[in-house]
C-alpha cells in the first residue's frame, strides 16, 4: 500500500471525528481563537497517527516537535523561531518527572504555550494527562480535550485488514476453539498471613465472547473472521496499537486461528513500591533505568523490581528502556486503579 | 385483684441445649466464614475496599439475630405468653447487672444501621485512635498506630464524641507540619513541600480532593503545614513520613534549615503564655 498517493484521511481507520475536531479548532484559529488542542490516550492508542494525519494535512503550516525520552534541558523544548503557526508536538508526558524539582521543564513549556501566538497541538499519555491535570490544572491551558476512543470490533477489523490484499488472510477453524468454554476454569490465590501460606481456589470465568456468541446469536453459526475480531477487540480492550499487535503474534501467515489468539490473564502480585515503579513505566509507557532511578531516589531496588516486572511478563526491558508490554496494558491499568495510583 | 395466671415452662432437655448450642455455634462459623471471605473480596475490590466491609457487620447482627430467633421459637417453642415471661425475666436481669451488655448490644445495633464510623475507618472513640478492624455485638475493635488491638465498648458512642477521619471514604487527609528557620527562603521552602507533597507514592489529588501548602509566620519560626489526601488510609503514617523525610532531604539542598531548639522552645513558652 502507497499511502502518499492517498488523502491523509482516506487512509485512516476510526478517529474521524477527532480529526474534525483538530481542523475546526486549526480554522478557528485562523478566524482568531486559540484553543489549544491536547490529544490524550492510554498507550498504542493511536496518538502518533492522528499527528502523522494532521500533519499531513496541513503540511503548509506546521511545525512538528517530538520526543522520545524524559527531557533535561530548557533548549529541547525551545519553539524555534521559525516555527510555522501550528505547532505539533507529540509525547508531552515526557516533559515532566515525578519527583521534587521535576516540574520545571513542564512549566517552562507551558509558559511557552500561554505566551506563545501560534496553537498547539500536543498528545499526552492518558496517565500522565489524568495527574498533571489534577496537580497543575493543565486542562486549562488546553481547551480542545480529545481523549481517543476505543475501536469497535469492526474498526478493528478494518484496521488490521486494511494492509492485506482481499482474501488474503484464510480464518479457520480449530479444533482446540471448539473445546473453548463458557465458563473458563482458573485458581484464585489467596494469601494467609499468619501461616504464611498461600490457597489456590478454583472459580469459573465467564468468557464473555464466546458466551455472546452462542446466547445473543442464539447458537447461530456466526462467521469465524467476526469471532476472531471480536476476540483481538475484548482482549485488546478495543485499542487499536494492542489489537495490531495481538494480530501479529497469532496470525501463522496467511491462517490465523481462534485458539491461536492468546487470551492471556495476569495475576498481578506487587508490592506497593513495585506497583508503584509500574504507574511510572506506564505514565510514561517507555522510560529507561536510570532515569527510573533518578525519580525513585536510593528508597527503591530499580533494577530488583524491573526484573521483577519483566519476570511477571507486565513490561519488556530491551537495552536502552523499561517498556510496558501491550497485551498486559489492560491488566496493569486495572490493578493500577484499584490501588489508586491511575486516577 | 389481679389473678396469677401460671405460665407453662418449655421442658430444656439435653438435646434443647444441644441444639440451640449447635444453632449458635453455626451461626459463629457462619459469620466467621463469610468475614473471611468479605474481607479477602474488600482487599481486591480497591476503592471499594470500605463499601464491601460495610456489609460485615449488618450480616453478623442479622445472622445472629435469625440464629436466637430459631433457638426462642424452633427449639425451644416459645409461645407469646413464654416471650413475655422471657421479656420479663430479660428486663430484671438487664436491671440488676447487664445493662453495660445491653447497651453495648443496642450500641452495635445503632452504629450498624446509623453507620458513623464503618469498618475500614479511622476513628477516635474516647482516647483511642485507629482502624476499625470490626463492629462486634459488644464492641468495636481498634488497630491503634502500634499495632494494639483496642476494644472500645459499643456504649461509648452514646456518651462520648466519635471522629471519623475518612467517613467511609478510602482516602483521608493527612496534615503535615514542618518547622523551618525564619531567614529561610520560604517562597523556595512552600515549592519544595508542594512538589514533595504532589510527587509522592501514596498521594490521592483530585478536583474534590485538593492539596494544599500554608504558612503561619511565628515569632521566632516559620510552620509549613501541608494538607492532602493520602489514598488508602493505611498508608496515613507511611505518607506522612514520606513527605518529611524527601522535603528535609531537598531543604538542606537549599540551605532552608530547622528552627534551632531553643527558638521552638521559647516559642512554645510564648504560645502558652
Amino acid at each position: 500500500m502507497n499511502s502518499d498517493k492517498k488523502e491523509p484521511v482516506k487512509e485512516m481507520i476510526g478517529f474521524l471525528d477527532e480529526i474534525a475536531k483538530i481542523q475546526t479548532a486549526i480554522a478557528d484559529f485562523e478566524c482568531g481563537q486559540n484553543l489549544n488542542i491536547a490529544i490524550i490516550s492510554e498507550p498504542f492508542a493511536g496518538k502518533t497517527t492522528i499527528l502523522d494525519v494532521i500533519e499531513k494535512m496541513n503540511s503548509e503550516k506546521v511545525t512538528r516537535l517530538s520526543f522520545s525520552s524524559i527531557v533535561k534541558s530548557k533548549e529541547d523544548i525551545k519553539i524555534p523561531e521559525n516555527s510555522k503557526r501550528v505547532v505539533i508536538i507529540d509525547d508531552c508526558n515526557f516533559l515532566y518527572e515525578r519527583k521534587i524539582g521535576g516540574f520545571e521543564n513542564l512549566e517552562y513549556f507551558l509558559r511557552s504555550v500561554v505566551t506563545s501566538s501560534n496553537i498547539f497541538i500536543t498528545t499526552w499519555n492518558l496517565y500522565s494527562w489524568n495527574y498533571l491535570d489534577e496537580v497543575f490544572n493543565i486542562g486549562d491551558i488546553f481547551p480542545v480535550q480529545i481523549k481517543l476512543p476505543k475501536f469497535t470490533k469492526d474498526q478493528v477489523k478494518e484496521s488490521i485488514l486494511s494492509k492485506y490484499e482481499a482474501n488474503e488472510i484464510k480464518f479457520e477453524e480449530d479444533v482446540e476453539f471448539e473445546k473453548e468454554k463458557v465458563f473458563e476454569p482458573r485458581k484464585f490465590t489467596i494469601s494467609i498471613k499468619p501461616l504464611e501460606k498461600k490457597i489456590h481456589i478454583p472459580y469459573y470465568k465467564l468468557n464473555y465472547s464466546l458466551l455472546k456468541v452462542r446466547l445473543l446469536k442464539k447458537e447461530e453459526r456466526v462467521g469465524i473472521e467476526e469471532l476472531i475480531f471480536e476476540k483481538i477487540q475484548r482482549i485488546s480492550n478495543g485499542n487499536p496499537g494492542v489489537s495490531k499487535i495481538i494480530w501479529n503474534k497469532s496470525l501463522e501467515y496467511p491462517i490465523i486461528k481462534p485458539s491461536k489468539i492468546n487470551d492471556v490473564s495476569f495475576n498481578i502480585d506487587l508490592d506497593y513500591k513495585e506497583s508503584f515503579v509500574l504507574f511510572l513505566i506506564l505514565s510514561m509507557k517507555s522510560i529507561n533505568s536510570d532515569e527510573l532511578s533518578e525519580i525513585l531516589g536510593p528508597d527503591f531496588q530499580v533494577d530488583k523490581i524491573i526484573f521483577r516486572l519483566s519476570n511477571q511478563g507486565l513490561i519488556a526491558v530491551d537495552d536502552v528502556s523499561c517498556n510496558i508490554k501491550p497485551e498486559a496494558l489492560k491488566s496493569i491499568a486495572d490493578f493500577l486503579k484499584k490501588l489508586r495510583l491511575v486516577w | 385483684m389481679a389473678e396469677n395466671i401460671p405460665v407453662e415452662l418449655p421442658i430444656v432437655d439435653i438435646w434443647t441445649i444441644i441444639n440451640s448450642i449447635l444453632v449458635i455455634l453455626i451461626a459463629y462459623l457462619f459469620i466467621r466464614a463469610i468475614t473471611f471471605i468479605l474481607v479477602v473480596i474488600s482487599e481486591r475490590a480497591g476503592q471499594y475496599r470500605i463499601t464491601v466491609k460495610m456489609v460485615i457487620p449488618l450480616l453478623k447482627f442479622s445472622i445472629y439475630g435469625i440464629a436466637i430467633y430459631i433457638v426462642l421459637k424452633d427449639i425451644l417453642h416459645l409461645g407469646s405468653e413464654q416471650l413475655i415471661l422471657f421479656g420479663g425475666l430479660l428486663g430484671a436481669g438487664i436491671g440488676f447487672g447487664l445493662k453495660d451488655l445491653f447497651a453495648d448490644i443496642i450500641g452495635g445495633i445503632i452504629i450498624t444501621l446509623e453507620k458513623p464510623y464503618q469498618v475500614g475507618d479511622k476513628v477516635k472513640i474516647g482516647d483511642y485512635y485507629g482502624e476499625v478492624s470490626d463492629i462486634g455485638l459488644r464492641a468495636t475493635k481498634l488497630v491503634t498506630p502500634d499495632d494494639n488491638l483496642v476494644s472500645a465498648p459499643n456504649y461509648l458512642f452514646f456518651t462520648q464524641a466519635v471522629a471519623s477521619a475518612n467517613a467511609g471514604a478510602p482516602e483521608m487527609m493527612v496534615v503535615i507540619d514542618l518547622f523551618i528557620d525564619s531567614d529561610s527562603d520560604s517562597v523556595r521552602a512552600i515549592k519544595i513541600l508542594k512538589e514533595s507533597v504532589a510527587t509522592s507514592k501514596y498521594v490521592y489529588i483530585s478536583k474534590k480532593r485538593p492539596y494544599t501548602v500554608l504558612m503561619k509566620d511565628f515569632p521566632f519560626y516559620r510552620r509549613l503545614r501541608a494538607k492532602a489526601y493520602v489514598n488508602d488510609l493505611r498508608y496515613e503514617f507511611e505518607f506522612e513520613s514520606e513527605v518529611t523525610r524527601r522535603t528535609w532531604i531537598e531543604f538542606s539542598k537549599h540551605g532552608i534549615k530547622a528552627p534551632k531548639v531553643n527558638v521552638m522552645e521559647a516559642g512554645t513558652l510564648s504560645k502558652a503564655g
